[in-house]
C-alpha cells in the first residue's frame, strides 16, 4: 500500500523468496553446524595424529568455503534484496526496528569471514592449537550470526510483548527465540553431517571414507532428539490462532508438513546407510539424496514457519500485503484506492470498474498471489461466481484466518471481484431469465355450511420443503413432505374426531412417480444405510396413501414429494386431495386439498457456481455440488468429493447433527444449522433478507418464492422474525458452545439486531424458533410490546413451536392460520390462491378459518366469545383475506 | 512536486545522525574494496607484468571480493534505515536488474576463484573468467548507479504506471553515464593506488622492481585523475543546475569540499607523477571521503523540499546501539588478534 509492487503475474514474488531462501537457508546453518564439525574433527585428528584426517579437514574447509562463504554470503543479500523488492513494507518494518541487531550481526559476520579466510589459507601453516583456537573463533562467530538472525526470524512469528511496548529487546528476546535457537542448531549440526559426506565421499581410501561416513552419521544423529523436543516446543510458544491454521486450517501447509515429515523419514532414515561399508557409487548416491532431502526439509519447514503466521509477514502489526491491521478501518471508510499510495486510479466508476479491480489486485493481492504460478489465484476463484469471488472477499481474515481481510469499500470489493472474474477468469455472469410460474388451474373442494357436517382441515407441517437434490454426491434434505390434518365434527359445539376416521390423500396427476425424477431412492443406502422402496418414502409413505394417527390429529410424514412434473414442468406446490372415511362404515365425510410445498431451488449456485440440474428450471447441478464439496474438503480435511465420485456420497448430517432429520451427528462436530448459517454468515456482510434469498427459495424472483403468507404481505421480512444472517448464525453457534469450531465461526461476527455478542440466547435448530407471541402479545395484533424483531425470543421447546401449539380445545394453531411462511391469506405465485384452498372452501374468503365472524365455519351457532384465544371475534379486520 | 506517492518511513531508536555518519564511514570502506575489486580485475585484464602483479594484488582478489560484499552490508544497512523508503521504491521499478545482480556476483566471486587457481586452471579459462568476472562487476556498478540516481528523483518514478514489470532503468537521467564513468575511472586509479601499496610491502619481489611497479602504478593514478577532470566537469555539469550552482557558492560548506575535492585532485596527479606513494595514498584516501561527502551533499539537494532525514521520527531506544558499540570494538579486538595470530603463528613441523 506504501509502496509499489513488483508485477510478477507469472511466478509471483513468493517464489523467488522461496527459491533464494530454501537455498541460503540450508547453506547458512551448515556454515554454523560446519564450523563446529571442522575444528572438532581438526581437533580428534590431532589427538590421535590422523594426518589422513586432517587431510580430510582441510579439503573440506576449502568445499566449505567456497559453499558457505562465497554462495551462503551472497545469498543472504540476495534475500535481503528479494525481500525488500517483494515485501519493501515488512522489510522497512524489520530493519528500523532492528538495525543495530542487524548491525551487530555483521560485526559477526565479518569476524566470521576473516576466520574462515584464515583457518583456510593457513591451514598447516599455524601452530596446530592457534589454528584450532581460529576454528573455535569461527564457529563462535558464526553462531553468534545466527542468534542474532534467529532473534528477528523468531520475532516475526511470535512478536511478544513487542506489539505493545515497541521495545527492541521485547522484539528480540520474543516467545519464540529459545525453542527456535535451540531446533535451528540442531539442524546445523545435523546438516554439518551431512555435507561433511560430500567431501568424504570422494576421498578414494575406502577405510577412511568408511570411517568419516560413520563419523558423520554421529553428526546426523545426535542432535536429533534435542530437534524433535524443540520443534514441539517451538509450536507450543506460537499464538493458538496460527497453530490452528497451521495444523488444521489452512490448506497449503498438508504439502508442507508432510514435505517436512517425509524429509525427515528420509534424511534420518536413508541416513543410517552412513554406517555400513558400502561401495562408493552406493554412497555417492546415498549422499546426493541427503542433500537434496536437507533442501527439502528445509523448504518444509521454513514453509511451516511461514504458513503459521500467515496473514501477517510480521505477527499483528503488518499483513503479508503490506497492509497494518491498524489501518483497515481506515481504510475501508476512505477506499482503499484514495489511501493506496501507488494507485493509479483513486475512484472506481462504471466505466473504469475493471480497471480499478486490476488495479486493487495488483496493489493488494500480488504481493502473495500470482495470476498463474506460485500461489496462483485463477485457480483458488475458478469454482466461484462473480458474487462468490466478492462472498470469499468478504470472508477473508474470518474463518480462514491466514488471510488478511480485504481492505476497502463495498464498491472496491465489487470492482476487485468483477476484475477476478470477468477479465481474469474471463467470464459471464449469467443473467437468469425471468421466471415465469404456470398458473395451475384451481379446484376449490364443495362446502355446504348449512349440511356438511365435517370440517378437514390439513397442511403442511413447514411452508417449504427444501430438497437437496443431487443425491449423487450429497443429501442433506430428501424428499420428505409432512402433512397434518385435524378432523372436526361441526356442531355447536365441535368435537375434535380421531379414532373414528381415516383420512387418505392423493397427489394432483403428474407428480405420481417421483422415483422416475429422483436420485434419492438409487442412492438411499449410502445416504440413509436402506434401501428405501422405490417410490416410498423414509417412513413408507407413497404419493397415495393414508395418515396415521398422532395424538390429536393425523400425520403423513415424510412423502417423497418433488416438484418435477412428469410433463418435465416444475411446479413446487403440488395439490393433495385429503379425503376422511368414517372408519367404521366408510363413508366419506368430508374432503379437501392442501399443497406440498416442495422445492429444489437451491441457492448454492450464485456463489459456488453451475447451472440448473433440471430443465434449466431448478436442482443443484452437478458442478455446484463438486464444487461445493471440494470447499468442504479444503477447508475440513474430509475426502467428501472422492468419495461422493466413488459412489459413496454422505449424508451431511452423519456427521452434522440435526433435529430436522433426527440425526444425532458427531460429538464434536457443530449441527448442520450453525455449520452452514455460521459459516456462510461470515462471507456476507451489511445484508438484510437478501442474504436469506441467496440460499434459500424465497427470492421473490425466483421459481419457488416460498415466503408467500400473510406476512409477507405486510411488509415483514426473514430478517424481521429471524435476525439478519449474523444474528441467526450467532444463535445457533451459540448453542454449540464448547465445539472446537463455534468459537472460530462466530468470533468475526458482530450481531446487528442487538449491541452485545453475549446477550443473544443459545438456540437450537428447529427447536427454538421465532415466537409469534413476540409480536402478537397474548395474541393481539401487534398491540404490546412489538419491538421490531422476534428475533432472540425463542420459544421454549418443541411444543411450543407455532406447527405444534394448540389452544384449550385442542385446536391447532396452524390448523387455522395454515402454515408457516404461508398463513392464510397467502399468495402463491402458481396460482395466487393456490394455498387458500381450505379457508375458500369452507368460509370462501382467503384469510384465516374462522376469520371475519366466520366460526360457523365449525360452529354451527352464532359465536360471541374468545374461544380458542383472545381477539378473534368483535374486532376490526383490515389485513385479512386475499381477493 | 507532487509527494503523495512517497512512502511514508518508518521511525529510528536514535538520532539519525548516527546513521549518517555510520552510512558515509562505512561506505568508505565499501567503495574503497569495490574499487580494488573492479578497478584491479580491470588492471589485472590489462596487465604486463602477469607473474608479479598476480603474486602482489591480483591473486589475493577473491579475498577483497569478500571482504567488499561483507562491507558493503552496514552502508547498504544504514542507507536502508534513512532512505529506506526511496531506495525500495526505486529498487522495486528495476526489480528485475536489481536481484540479478544476486546470481551475477555469485558467479563473478567463483570466477575470481577460477582465476586465481592456477593450478587447477588452464591461462585461458582463466583469462575467459576473469573478463566475465569483470563484466558482471561492471554491470552491478551500472545497476548501483541506476538505482542511486532513481531513488534521488522521485518524479522519475512515475514511469512506474508504464511499466511495472521491474525493467525500468533511469536511461533518461543525464548524470547516468557520466556518473558511472566517474565511480569507473576513480575504481581504476584506487587500484592503481592499491596495487603500489601492496608492491610496496611485498617481500618477494625485487626492490627495483618494487621501485619500477610503485612509480608505474602511481602514474596510473595520476593520468586517470587528469582523465576524471574530464568527466567529473561532465558528471558535475550533468546535474540541474540549480544544483551544481550549490557546489558554486550556492551552499558554503558544499562548495568548500568541491573545492577541497578538486585541489586534492590535482595534487594526486602531482604526487602520483612525482611517484610519492605515502603522499598519494593519504591524498587519495582523503580524496575518497571528501568525493563521498560531495555525493551526500548532491543527494541531499536532490532531495530538497522531498525529504529530509531530520524529519524522521527517532523513538530514543539507544540500548541496542551501545551494544553494538560495545560489539564492534570487541569485533575489532577479535579481528586484530586473529590476524596478529595468523601473521605470527607459524608451524614448526612446516
Amino acid at each position: 500500500m506504501n509502496y509499489p509492487i513488483w508485477h510478477l503475474p507469472a511466478s509471483g514474488g513468493g517464489l523467488l523468496i522461496a527459491i533464494i531462501a530454501i537455498l541460503h537457508v540450508v547453506i547458512s546453518h551448515l556454515a554454523v553446524g560446519g564450523g563446529l564439525f571442522l575444528v572438532l574433527t581438526e581437533r580428534k585428528a590431532l589427538k590421535t595424529n590422523d594426518q589422513a584426517l586432517l587431510n580430510y579437514v582441510q579439503s573440506h574447509t576449502w568445499f566449505f568455503l567456497l559453499l558457505t562463504m562465497v554462495f551462503g554470503g551472497v545469498s543472504g543479500v540476495g534475500i535481503w534484496f528479494i525481500i525488500a523488492l517483494v515485501g519493501p513494507g515488512g522489510t522497512s518494518v524489520l530493519i528500523h526496528n532492528f538495525v543495530f541487531a542487524w548491525a551487530i550481526e555483521w560485526v559477526f559476520f565479518i569476524a566470521e569471514i576473516v576466520a574462515l579466510l584464515i583457518y583456510h589459507y593457513r591451514f598447516g601453516k599455524m601452530k596446530s592449537e592457534d589454528h584450532v583456537k581460529i576454528g573455535w573463533l569461527y564457529f563462535i562467530f558464526a553462531w553468534l550470526s545466527l542468534f542474532v538472525i534467529n532473534g528477528i526470524l523468531a520475532f516475526m512469528l511470535t512478536p511478544g510483548k513487542w506489539i505493545e511496548t515497541g521495545n527492541f529487546w521485547n522484539g528480540f528476546f520474543n516467545p519464540g527465540f529459545i525453542p527456535s535457537l535451540l531446533f535451528r542448531t540442531s539442524i546445523a549440526f545435523v546438516f554439518a553431517g551431512v555435507f561433511g559426506l560430500i567431501t568424504a565421499v570422494f576421498l578414494k581410501d575406502s577405510e577412511l571414507r568408511n570411517r568419516i561416513f560413520r563419523y558423520c552419521a554421529k553428526w546426523m544423529y545426535y542432535p536429533l532428539l534435542v530437534l524433535f523436543i524443540t520443534g514441539i516446543y517451538y509450536t507450543k510458544v506460537i499464538a493458538p490462532e496460527a497453530f490452528e491454521n497451521l495444523f488444521h486450517f489452512n490448506p497449503e501447509s498438508k504439502f508442507f508438513i508432510n514435505a517436512l515429515i517425509l524429509s525427515s523419514f528420509g534424511l534420518f532414515g536413508l541416513g543410517l546407510f552412513t554406517l555400513f561399508r558400502l561401495p562408493s557409487s552406493i554412497q555417492k548416491l546415498v549422499t546426493f539424496f541427503l542433500v537434496i532431502i536437507s533442501f527439502t526439509w528445509m523448504g518444509g519447514f521454513e514453509y511451516m514457519r511461514e504458513i503459521a503466521r500467515k496473514p501477517y509477514v510480521i505477527y499483528e502489526t503488518m499483513y503479508s500485503n503490506g497492509i497494518s491491521p491498524a489501518d483497515v478501518e481506515i481504510i475501508n471508510e476512505n477506499g482503499f484506492l484514495k489511501v493506496a499510495k501507488w494507485a493509479e486510479i483513486d475512484e472506481v466508476t462504471e466505466e473504469n470498474q475493471l480497471e480499478a479491480g486490476r488495479e486493487i489486485f495488483r496493489l493488494q493481492c500480488m504481493s502473495c498471489h500470482s495470476i498463474s504460478g506460485r500461489n496462483a489465484i485463477k485457480p483458488l476463484i475458478n469454482n466461484f461466481t462473480k458474487r462468490g469471488i466478492e462472498a470469499q472477499l468478504t470472508g477473508m481474515g474470518k474463518v480462514n484466518t491466514y488471510m488478511p481481510p480485504f481492505a476497502g469499500t463495498e464498491i472496491e470489493k465489487k470492482a476487485l471481484a468483477a476484475y477476478l472474474y470477468e477479465d481474469l477468469l474471463g467470464k459471464e455472469t449469467m443473467v437468469n431469465p425471468d421466471y415465469l410460474a404456470e398458473q395451475y388451474p384451481l379446484e376449490v373442494p364443495a362446502f355446504n355450511s348449512a349440511d356438511d357436517d365435517y370440517v378437514l382441515l390439513v397442511w403442511n407441517d413447514l411452508g417449504m420443503h427444501c430438497i437437496s437434490d443431487n443425491e449423487k454426491y450429497f443429501t442433506f434434505l430428501p424428499p420428505a413432505n409432512t402433512f397434518n390434518a385435524q378432523l372436526f365434527k361441526r356442531g355447536d359445539k365441535p368435537e375434535l374426531v380421531t379414532n373414528d376416521a381415516i383420512i387418505t390423500y392423493e397427489i394432483e396427476s403428474g407428480n405420481e412417480n417421483p422415483e422416475e425424477r429422483s436420485m434419492f431412492w438409487k442412492y438411499s443406502k449410502a445416504t440413509f444405510g436402506v434401501d428405501i422402496p422405490l417410490g416410498k418414502g423414509l417412513k413408507g409413505k407413497s404419493m397415495n396413501d393414508s395418515m396415521d394417527l398422532h395424538g390429536n390429529h393425523f400425520a403423513a410424514e415424510l412423502i417423497p414429494v418433488l416438484p418435477y412434473r412428469s410433463d418435465q414442468k416444475f411446479n413446487p406446490y403440488p395439490m393433495f386431495t385429503f379425503k376422511a372415511f368414517d372408519k367404521s362404515t366408510g363413508r366419506l365425510l368430508v374432503e379437501t386439498k392442501a399443497v406440498a410445498p416442495v422445492s429444489t431451488e437451491m441457492g448454492c449456485r450464485n456463489c459456488h457456481g453451475g447451472g440448473w440440474a433440471w430443465n434449466n428450471i431448478s436442482g443443484v447441478a452437478d458442478e455446484t455440488a463438486e464444487n461445493i464439496l471440494a470447499a468442504h474438503d479444503k477447508y475440513n480435511n474430509t475426502t467428501l468429493l472422492a468419495d461422493a465420485k466413488a459412489g459413496n456420497p454422505k449424508l451431511c448430517q452423519s456427521c452434522h447433527a440435526d433435529p430436522a432429520v433426527g440425526a444425532p451427528g458427531k460429538p464434536d462436530v457443530l449441527n448442520f444449522s450453525a455449520a452452514v448459517h455460521g459459516f456462510h454468515a461470515n462471507y456476507m456482510s451489511d445484508m438484510y433478507e437478501e442474504a436469506c434469498n441467496l440460499c434459500h427459495p424465497s427470492h421473490p424472483e425466483g421459481n419457488t418464492t416460498c415466503y408467500r403468507g400473510r406476512h409477507y404481505n405486510s411488509g415483514l421480512t426473514c430478517t424481521d422474525c429471524h435476525g439478519r444472517i449474523e444474528d441467526h448464525a450467532l444463535g445457533l453457534l451459540a448453542g454449540q458452545t464448547g465445539k472446537p469450531s463455534a468459537d472460530r465461526l462466530s468470533a468475526s461476527l458482530e450481531p446487528k439486531w442487538l449491541s452485545d455478542k453475549s446477550t443473544i440466547i443459545p438456540r437450537t435448530p428447529w427447536i427454538h424458533e421465532p415466537d409469534c407471541k413476540s409480536c402478537h402479545t397474548n395474541f393481539n395484533m401487534m398491540e404490546d410490546g412489538f419491538s421490531g424483531s422476534a428475533f432472540n425470543l425463542w420459544v421454549e421447546g418443541f411444543s411450543e413451536l407455532y406447527r405444534n401449539r394448540t389452544d384449550e380445545q385442542g385446536v391447532m394453531c396452524i390448523s387455522c392460520h395454515g402454515s408457516t411462511h404461508a398463513v392464510y391469506g397467502a399468495e402463491n405465485k402458481y396460482g395466487k390462491q393456490r394455498d387458500n384452498m381450505q379457508p375458500l372452501q369452507y368460509q370462501g374468503m382467503a384469510g384465516t378459518i374462522g376469520t371475519h365472524d366466520n366460526c360457523q365455519v365449525c360452529h354451527k351457532k352464532k359465536m360471541n366469545t374468545n374461544g380458542h384465544h383472545r381477539n378473534q371475534v368483535l374486532r376490526e379486520y383490515d389485513v385479512a383475506i386475499v381477493e | 512536486m507532487d509527494t503523495s506517492f512517497i512512502p511514508t518511513p518508518d521511525g529510528l531508536p536514535v538520532s539519525w545522525q548516527w546513521f549518517q555518519v555510520l552510512l558515509l564511514f562505512t561506505f568508505a570502506l565499501h567503495i574503497i574494496l569495490v574499487n580494488l575489486v573492479l578497478g584491479g580485475s580491470i588492471l589485472a585484464l590489462f596487465s604486463k607484468n602477469k607473474a608479479n602483479d598476480f603474486y602482489v594484488f591480483n591473486g589475493n582478489i577473491p579475498i577483497m571480493v569478500a571482504l567488499a560484499i561483507n562491507l558493503g552490508v552496514p552502508p547498504l544497512l544504514f542507507l536502508q534505515v534513512i532512505y529506506g523508503h526511496l531506495f525500495y521504491s526505486s529498487s522495486v521499478l528495476m526489480a528485475v536488474y536489481w536481484i540479478i545482480i544476486i546470481p551475477l556476483l555469485i558467479l563473478a566471486y567463483y570466477g575470481t576463484y577460477i582465476y586465481v587457481k592456477n593450478n587447477s586452471f588452464s591461462v585461458r579459462w582463466r583469462k575467459i573468467s576473469l573478463v566475465i568476472s569483470t563484466l558482471f562487476l561492471l554491470y552491478i556498478a551500472f545497476m548501483f548507479v541506476n538505482n542511486s540516481t532513481l531513488a534521488q528523483k522521485p518524479a522519475d518514478w512515475l514511469g512506474y504506471f508504464d511499466n511495472s514489470n521491474g525493467t525500468m532503468l533511469h536511461w533518461n537521467e543525464p548524470t547516468l553515464w557520466p556518473r558511472f564513468l566517474h565511480f569507473l575511472f576513480a575504481s581504476v586509479a584506487i587500484a592503481a593506488l592499491g596495487k603500489a601499496l601492496f608492491y610496496k610491502y611485498s617481500n618477494k619481489i625485487s626492490p627495483e622492481d618494487k621501485e619500477l611497479q610503485i612509480k608505474s602504478n602511481l602514474k596510473i593514478v595520476a593520468f586517470i585523475t587528469m582523465v576524471q577532470f574530464i568527466i567529473g566537469t561532465w558528471f558535475w555539469l550533468s546535474m540541474p543546475e540549480v544544483i551544481w550552482k550549490m557546489f558554486m557558492g550556492g551552499q558554503m560548506a558544499a562548495t568548500i569540499f568541491m573545492t577541497v575535492g578538486l585541489i586534492g585532485a590535482l595534487g594526486i596527479i602531482y604526487s602520483g607523477l612525482k611517484g610519492n606513494l605515502n603522499l598519494t595514498l593519504i591524498l587519495g584516501v582523503l580524496q575518497v571521503m571528501i568525493m563521498i561527502i560531495v555525493r551526500q551533499y548532491s543527494r541531499a539537494f536532490y532531495l530538497d523540499g522531498i525529504f529530509r532525514p531530520s524529519d524522521l521520527q527517532n523513538s530514543h531506544q539507544p540500548s541496542s546501539l551501545i551494544v553494538f558499540l560495545i560489539v564492534f570494538l570487541v569485533g575489532l579486538a577479535t579481528l586484530y588478534y586473529m590476524i596478529r595470530l595468523s601473521a605470527t603463528s607459524k608451524n614448526n613441523q612446516s
